[in-house]
C-alpha cells in the first residue's frame, strides 16, 4: 500500500510521518509522532478518551483520519503546560481531585479546554454538556465539573 | 480493520464528481467520516478509492433568502449549524437537534452531508429536514437534480443517489406563517441516537390545521411519514383528544423493528406518546410564530 | 453543586483528611503517566487472540500453518504450548481451580481464548487469527443456572454434578424459632443483573521471556503479586525469576486482579520466540472476554413482628457463574453476608449455589455480591415496611447495628455510625420538602468490608507489608504493595506516612507497582488497602520514627519524663515545642550513629481471629431523588444524598471521588447497564449499545460524612468506595415503589419494564 508524506502541526511543532492514509490521527501521534497522552479506547467513537483540539475544535482522534488534519493546528494533552508551568483547567483538576486512574484524563482536559474557550459563564448544564463526549468510569463527573466551573468563574490566573 | 485505500484529494467538488465519476462503486466519499469510519473498522465499507471533499469549503455555507429558504451546504458541520444564529432564528427546531447530536466532538468535525448519506434510520437530522418539507441537492459529473427527502430514504442504509452522485447541498423551504416544527428523541442518554424518534410540523390556517406532518424516526427501515397520522390532523380543530388520536394512527402505522433496546410493543408505544407530544408542541408553537 | 458536610468531625490532623493533591496528579494531568497501554519495548511484537465462537465444544484440531506462513508472523501458540495447568484465584482450593487459558480439551463460552499469534504490526497478527482454522465438536450448551442445574443439562466440568460449581451455607441464631416469632412473613424472588467492569483502560500485557528464563510482564492489574504468583504456578517458573510491574493502571473495579488472556497468552508468545509481545484487548473484546459481575436469581424470606422488629430471614441464591470459577466462591459467600446486613436478626440463614453455564465467567465486581444482595434485601424491607403501615427510616433505625453486634460466628462490629447515616438522610428529605409530582424519593442502607480475612490464594507472606526508608535529606522512600488503580491509594499510604512521620506529603515517594522493588501485598481489592495497606504503612512509620527519635533523645539529653514528638519537619520535645531540630538535619546526624545506613522501618499487616469475613466494617445511606416520566417510563436521577461512615477519613479529595464514582456505578447497575445474552453471546458488547452514565445523567452528591473511630483502622480508618456501590440500585427501585407502589424485581430497571409495570397495576384494579 502506497504510503504518504504528511507534514502534521503538534503543539506547535511541525512533524513529518510517513504513513498508509488510512492512519487515523490518534495512531499518528501516539504510534508515529510518539505522543501517547493521548490514549484509545474504543471502536465506535464513544468514549471520548482520544479527543485532541484541531484548530480550536475538540474532536476525536480516532475518527479523523490524520492526512486531514495536514495544515491544521493540532493540540494534545501533552501541549497543555508551558514551560513547566500547568494551565488553570490542570490546576483545577489537581485541586477538585477531576481524576482517580487517569485514563480519561487527557481527553476530558482537551474537551474541558475547548469548552471554555467557547463559553462565557456556563451554566452547570452546560458544562456536563460540554464533556458529554467524554466517559469517566471512575470520578462520577461532578469533580470534573467543579473544576471545569472554578476555571470557569476565574478562580485561576495564569502563570506569567 | 480498516482496509487500504487509495487517498485521493480533489481541489474542486467538480473534480470529487469527476472522481466519483470514475471510479463509480469503487470509490466513496469520505467528509468527516464519523459514521463512516466505524463502519469500515468493522469491515462492512471497503473502498478502494477515498475521496476526501472535507476542505471543499465552496460546499460549506448557510445561505437564507425569503424566497428559496434555507440553504446548507453538504460540508458545513453539525457545530456550524448548532451555532448559527440565522438558523436559531429562523428554523429553531434545527439548533435544538444538532445540540443533541451525538457529542461536541461529533459535531465539530462531522457534517450535515455526510450524516443524509450514511442513511441511518436512527439519524436525527433526517427526520426533522423530512417534517419541514426539505430537500438534498445531489451532483455527479453530468449534472444535479433535487430530491426530497420525502424520497431520498429506499431501504436501510441506502438511498436514491447513484454510485457517481454526492450530496452538495440541503435546501429547506421558507416557513409558512402560523407553522411549528419540534423534534424529540427517546432514549437512555442525554445524546444517544433514539430508540424512536418523531419529528412533528404543524401549520395552522386560523385554528384549524392546515398542513401536518409527522415523521418517525427508527420506527422502520428508513425515515418514515406517518401518513395516517397526519391525516387525523389535517382539517381538524386541533385538541388532547386529536393528538392522542394522532398518536395511536403513527403507533399502529409505523414499523419498527425489536432490539435489545425496546420491544416493537414498547417502541409502538413510544411512537404514540411522542408523536402526541410533538404534534402538540408544533401547535404551541405554531401559534405563537409569525 | 454538591453539599459536603461533617458529622462528629475529629480532631484535625496535620496531613490526614486535609486537601491534599493526589501523588499521581502531575503525572496524570500532563499526558506523563505511562499505561500498560503505552509500553513499548524494542523488538516488540504485537499479538492477537484467536477466540472460539461456540459457546461449548470439544477442540478437536488447529491448524495454524498457513497463519505461520504469513509474512511478518513470529509465533503461534494453542493449549498444547502450555503445560494444560487449571489454575485460579482459590490456589487453596483445587477443585476451584478450573481455568486453563488457552485450553488444550474444550471451550466453554463465546470468546474463549483459542490460538493466538504474534507478528511484527497488529494488523499482521489480525489477517493471521483469520487463517488459523479450528476443528470444533459442538456440544449442547446451557446458559441460565436453573436450566444448567437440570438433570438432563450438558455437563460443563467434568465432576461437578448438575453444574453446581460452588455452595455456601451462612446460619446464626434460630431462624425456625425466628419465624415462628415472626407476626408477618414475605417472599420475594428478584433477578439481578450482571454488569461490566467497563475499565477505561482494557486488559492489555506487555511480556517478555529471556533465553536466561527470566519473565518480565508490563501488566494492567490490581495486583502485582497475585499475578506473579499464578503465572508461577501456570509456567512451572519460581516467583522470583517473575517481575511483574503494574505501571499507572486505568481502572480495575474488581475485575483486573485475576489472570487474562493478555496477560497469558502474550507470555505464552513470549516464551515461543523469545521477544516482549504485547496484547491490547479491543473495546469489545473487553466486554465479551473479561469476567462480569455475578447475575443472581434471590429468593428471600423475612419474617418481622407487627412493631418492626426483625425476627428471621432465609434466603436461597442460584448464581450464573459462566464458564470458570474466578472469584466467583467469594462473591457467593459474601452476597449471603450482606444480604443481612446491616441488620440485627434473630436467626439468619443463606444457601448460595454458583452454578456453572456456558456463558462468560463471573466474578468479582465493585460490590463483590453485595449490589445483588441489598437490590433484593433493601427494597423487600421497604415493602415489609408498607405493608405494616410503619416508618421505612425508624423500622430499619430499630433493627440495625451498632458499636458492639455480635453477628454470631461471622463478625463483631467494633464501630458503626449508621445511626447517624438515617439522621442525615432525614435531614435531606427533610430539606428537599414537597417535590414537584413526576419525582420521589428512595432511600436504602447498607454496610461492607474493609479488606477480607480469607488466604485462599494460600500466600505465606503477610497480607499487606511497607518498608520506609529515609535518605539523608529528610526525604523519605516508601514501598508498598498496594496497587494504585485511581483509588488513589499510593496517596492514601503517602499520607499515613507522612503524618505518622511527622513530614510532608511531598517529602514522601511511592513505590508501588513493581514486584521487584516492593513487598508482597494481596492488592487493590475488597476494600482492604486502605486498613491493611494503611496498618503496614502506619507501622513501618512508626519503626522508622522510633529509631530516629531514639537517636533524638540521645542528642537531646531530655529529662526521662519528657517526650519527643515529630510535626511538620520538626522533632521537638512535646511539653516545650519550640525546642527540637529540623527533621532532615537530624536525620543526617543520626546516619553516622548506624554506621552510615539509612533509617528503614518495616511494617506488615495480616488480620487475626476477625470472625470470618472482615476486621471491619463501614456503613452508609444512600437517598436518591429519582424523576419518572410515566408515560414513558423513562428514569432521571435528579438529587442524591449517601451518608458515609468510614470510621477516620484519611484522603479527602479521594473519599469524595470515590463516593461519587461509587454512585455513578452503582446506578448505572440499577438503571442503565444491561448485559443481555442470546445463546450465550452478549448483544451488546461496545459502548453505543452498553449504556453508562455520563456527565448530564449523573445528579449531584451530596455527602454527610459520619466521622466515628475504628479500633482496627489506621487512625481508625475503614473503607470508602466500594461499599457505596451496594445501596443505590435498591433506592432507585424504592423511589418508584414509592410514587407508583411498582415492585420492582429485576435489575437494571429498564424503561419498558417500567411502563409495563404500571401498565399491570392498572390492569388489576
Amino acid at each position: 500500500m502506497e504510503r504518504q508524506l504528511i507534514r502534521l502541526n503538534v503543539n506547535n511543532q511541525d512533524y513529518e510521518i510517513y504513513i498508509n492514509p488510512k492512519t487515523l490521527l490518534v495512531e499518528a501521534i501516539r504510534d508515529h509522532i510518539g505522543l501517547t497522552g493521548t490514549k484509545r479506547g474504543c471502536d465506535t467513537v464513544s468514549c471520548g478518551v482520544c479527543t485532541v483540539i484541531v484548530d480550536n475544535m475538540a474532536v476525536k482522534g480516532c475518527s479523523v483520519l490524520a492526512v486531514q488534519t495536514e495544515g491544521k493546528k493540532i493540540l494534545t494533552v501533552e501541549g497543555l503546560e508551558v514551560d513547566g508551568k500547568l494551565q488553570p483547567i490542570q490546576k483545577a483538576f489537581l485541586d477538585e481531585g477531576a481524576f482517580q486512574c487517569g485514563f480519561c484524563t487527557s481527553g476530558m482536559l482537551m474537551s474541558a479546554t475547548a469548552f471554555l474557550k467557547e463559553s462565557k459563564k456556563p451554566t452547570e448544564k452546560q458544562i456536563r454538556d460540554g464533556i458529554e463526549g467524554n466517559i469517566c468510569r471512575c470520578t462520577g463527573y461532578n469533580s470534573i465539573v467543579r473544576a471545569i466551573d472554578a476555571v470557569a468563574k476565574g478562580k485561576y490566573t495564569e502563570d506569567k | 480493520m480498516i482496509s487500504d485505500f487509495t487517498y485521493l484529494r480533489p481541489g474542486s467538488a467538480k473534480e470529487a464528481l469527476q472522481m466519483l465519476s470514475k471510479h463509480q462503486e469503487d470509490g466513496k466519499i469520505i467528509c468527516g467520516g464519523q459514521s463512516l469510519l466505524i463502519i469500515m473498522r468493522q469491515g462492512l465499507v471497503t473502498p478502494e478509492y477515498m475521496i476526501d471533499i472535507k476542505r471543499l469549503d465552496e460546499l460549506s455555507y448557510i445561505r437564507f433568502d425569503q424566497k428559496k429558504g434555507l440553504r446548507i451546504g453538504a460540508t458545513t458541520t453539525h457545530r456550524a449549524i448548532e451555532k448559527s444564529a440565522l438558523i436559531k432564528d429562523k428554523y429553531p427546531v434545527l439548533v435544538e437537534m444538532e445540540e443533541k447530536l451525538a457529542s461536541i466532538q461529533v459535531r465539530n468535525w462531522g457534517t450535515i452531508g455526510g450524516n443524509l448519506a450514511h442513511a441511518d434510520a436512527a439519524g436525527d437530522p433526517a427526520p426533522v429536514l423530512t417534517a419541514m418539507g426539505g430537500s438534498v441537492k445531489v451532483a455527479s459529473a453530468s449534472g444535479e437534480r433535487v430530491i426530497p427527502l420525502d424520497e431520498f430514504y429506499t431501504d436501510l442504509f441506502e438511498t436514491a443517489m447513484n454510485h457517481d452522485e454526492m450530496i452538495v447541498e440541503v435546501m429547506v423551504p421558507p416557513r409558512p406563517p402560523k407553522s411549528g416544527t419540534k423534534y424529540q428523541k427517546f432514549n437512555l442518554l442525554d445524546s444517544d441516537q433514539g430508540i424512536v424518534a418523531v419529528a412533528a410540523t404543524i401549520t395552522l390556517n386560523g385554528r384549524t390545521c392546515k398542513d401536518a406532518r409527522i415523521v418517525l424516526g427508527n420506527a422502520a427501515t428508513i425515515t418514515m411519514r406517518a401518513k395516517e397520522a397526519e391525516k387525523v390532523l389535517i382539517g381538524a380543530a386541533l385538541s388532547d383528544a386529536v393528538f392522542e388520536k394522532a398518536g395511536e394512527a403513527a403507533a399502529a402505522e409505523c414499523q419498527p423493528v425489536a432490539d435489545i433496546h425496546a420491544s416493537e410493543e414498547y417502541r409502538r408505544h413510544l411512537i404514540k406518546i411522542l408523536a402526541k407530544r410533538m404534534a402538540k408542541a408544533a401547535w404551541e408553537q405554531a401559534k405563537i410564530s409569525g | 453543586m454538591n453539599k459536603y458536610t461533617v458529622i462528629n468531625p475529629h480532631e484535625p490532623f496535620r496531613v490526614l483528611n486535609t486537601h491534599v493533591h493526589n501523588v499521581d496528579g502531575w503525572a496524570k494531568v500532563t499526558g506523563r503517566a505511562t499505561y500498560t497501554f503505552d509500553v513499548k519495548l524494542p523488538g516488540m511484537l504485537y499479538g492477537k487472540i484467536l477466540r472460539s465462537p461456540h459457546p461449548h465444544a470439544k477442540i478437536k484440531n488447529i491448524d495454524f500453518s498457513k497463519a505461520m506462513e504469513l509474512d511478518g508472523v513470529k509465533a503461534v501458540v494453542t493449549g498444547k504450548d502450555t503445560l494444560g495447568v487449571k489454575q485460579g484465584i482459590w490456589r487453596r482450593y483445587k477443585d476451584l481451580c478450573d481455568e486453563a487459558i488457552l485450553p488444550v480439551d474444550k471451550v466453554r463460552y463465546i470468546g474463549e481464548p483459542v490460538a493466538a499469534v504474534a507478528a511484527v504490526t497488529e494488523e499482521i497478527a489480525e489477517r493471521a487469527i483469520d487463517l488459523i482454522e479450528v476443528d470444533y465438536e459442538v456440544l449442547p450448551a446451557v446458559f441460565e443456572p436453573l436450566d444448567a442445574i437440570k438433570k438432563d443439562a450438558p455437563e460443563i466440568h467434568e465432576g461437578f454434578e448438575r453444574n453446581i460449581n460452588v455452595t455456601r451455607h451462612i446460619e446464626w441464631g434460630d431462624v425456625d424459632e425466628g419465624f415462628e416469632e415472626a407476626d408477618y412473613i414475605r417472599e420475594d424472588w428478584f433477578r439481578c443483573g450482571g454488569q461490566a467492569h467497563m475499565c477505561m483502560e482494557t486488559r492489555c500485557a506487555v511480556s517478555s521471556y529471556t533465553p536466561d528464563k527470566k519473565l518480565t510482564i508490563y501488566h494492567s492489574n490490581q495486583s502485582p503479586y497475585y499475578m506473579q504468583g499464578l503465572m508461577a504456578g501456570v509456567l512451572g517458573m519460581r516467583e522470583g525469576d517473575i517481575r511483574v510491574i503494574g505501571p499507572y493502571t486505568g481502572g480495575g473495579f474488581g475485575g483486573k486482579f485475576e489472570l487474562d488472556g493478555a496477560i497469558f497468552c502474550s507470555t505464552i508468545l513470549s516464551m515461543k520466540c523469545y521477544r516482549p509481545v504485547k496484547i491490547v484487548f479491543t473495546r469489545e473484546e473487553d466486554f465479551i472476554a473479561t469476567k462480569r459481575r455475578t447475575p443472581m436469581f434471590y429468593y428471600s424470606r423475612t419474617g418481622v413482628k407487627k412493631d418492626g422488629t426483625f425476627c428471621a430471614r432465609e434466603a436461597k441464591v442460584f448464581t450464573n457463574g459462566g464458564a470458570y470459577t474466578g472469584m466467583g466462591a467469594t462473591a457467593l459467600y459474601l452476597t449471603g453476608f450482606f444480604h443481612s446486613f446491616p441488620y440485627v436478626w434473630k436467626g439468619y440463614r443463606y444457601d448460595g449455589y454458583r452454578v456453572y453455564t456456558n456463558t462468560l465467567p463471573s466474578t468479582s465486581m465493585r460490590g463483590f455480591g453485595a449490589p445483588q444482595a441489598m437490590w433484593c434485601s433493601e427494597q423487600q424491607i421497604e415493602w415489609i415496611a408498607a405493608d405494616l403501615g410503619l416508618d421505612p427510616i425508624e423500622m430499619r433505625r430499630k433493627n440495625a447495628h451498632q458499636e458492639g453486634t455480635i453477628l454470631p460466628g461471622q463478625a463483631t462490629i467494633a464501630s458503626c455510625g449508621i445511626d447517624q447515616c438515617f439522621d442525615e438522610i432525614k435531614k435531606w428529605i427533610k430539606s428537599k420538602g414537597k417535590l414537584r409530582a413526576n419525582r420521589s424519593i428512595g432511600i436504602s442502607a447498607c454496610g461492607f468490608m474493609s479488606g477480607g480475612i480469607f488466604n485462599w490464594f494460600d500466600t505465606p507472606y503477610s497480607f499487606s507489608s511497607a518498608v520506609v526508608t529515609i535518605n539523608q535529606d529528610g526525604t523519605v522512600e516508601l514501598h508498598v504493595g498496594a496497587q494504585d488503580i485511581g483509588q488513589g491509594s499510593n496517596t492514601t499510604m503517602a499520607i499515613i506516612c507522612a503524618e505518622t512521620l511527622g513530614v510532608k506529603v511531598e517529602d514522601i515517594k511511592v513505590h508501588s507497582g513493581d514486584t521487584d522493588h516492593c513487598p508482597p501485598d494481596l492488592g487493590a481489592w475488597g476494600s482492604r488497602q486502605t486498613l491493611m495497606t494503611g496498618n503496614a504503612t502506619k507501622m513501618a512509620a512508626e519503626d522508622a520514627k522510633k529509631q530516629l527519635l531514639e537517636f533524638a533523645y540521645a542528642q537531646s539529653g531530655l529529662n526521662i519524663v519528657y517526650d519527643l514528638d515529630i510535626k511538620d519537619r520538626w522533632v521537638h520535645a512535646v511539653a516545650r515545642p519550640e525546642r527540637g531540630y529540623d527533621f532532615g538535619e537530624l536525620v543526617k546526624k543520626a546516619l553516622r550513629g548506624k554506621d552510615g545506613q539509612k533509617i528503614v522501618g518495616r511494617g506488615y499487616y495480616t488480620p487475626h481471629r476477625k470472625g470470618m469475613i472482615s476486621p471491619a466494617y463501614s456503613y452508609m445511606l444512600q437517598g436518591v431523588e429519582v424523576e419518572v416520566d410515566e408515560e414513558t417510563g423513562k428514569i432521571t436521577l435528579v438529587d442524591s444524598m449517601t451518608a458515609h461512615d468510614c470510621g477516620q477519613p484519611i484522603n479527602h479529595l479521594g473519599l469524595i471521588g470515590q463516593l461519587e464514582g461509587a454512585f455513578s456505578m452503582a446506578a448505572g447497575y440499577g438503571y442503565l447497564e444491561y448485559m443481555p445474552y442470546e445463546d450465550g453471546k452478549l448483544m451488546n458488547p461496545n459502548l453505543v449499545d452498553y449504556k453508562m452514565i455520563r456527565a448530564p445523567e449523573m445528579p449531584p452528591a451530596n455527602i454527610a460524612e459520619i466521622d466515628t473511630y475504628e479500633p482496627e483502622g489506621p487512625y481508625g480508618a475503614k473503607e470508602a468506595g466500594e461499599g457505596l456501590t451496594n445501596p443505590t440500585a435498591a433506592a432507585i427501585g424504592n423511589a418508584l415503589f414509592h410514587r407508583f407502589g411498582v415492585q420492582m424485581k429485576e435489575c437494571p430497571i429498564r424503561p419498558e419494564m417500567v411502563v409495563n409495570a404500571l401498565k399491570e397495576k392498572a390492569q388489576k384494579k
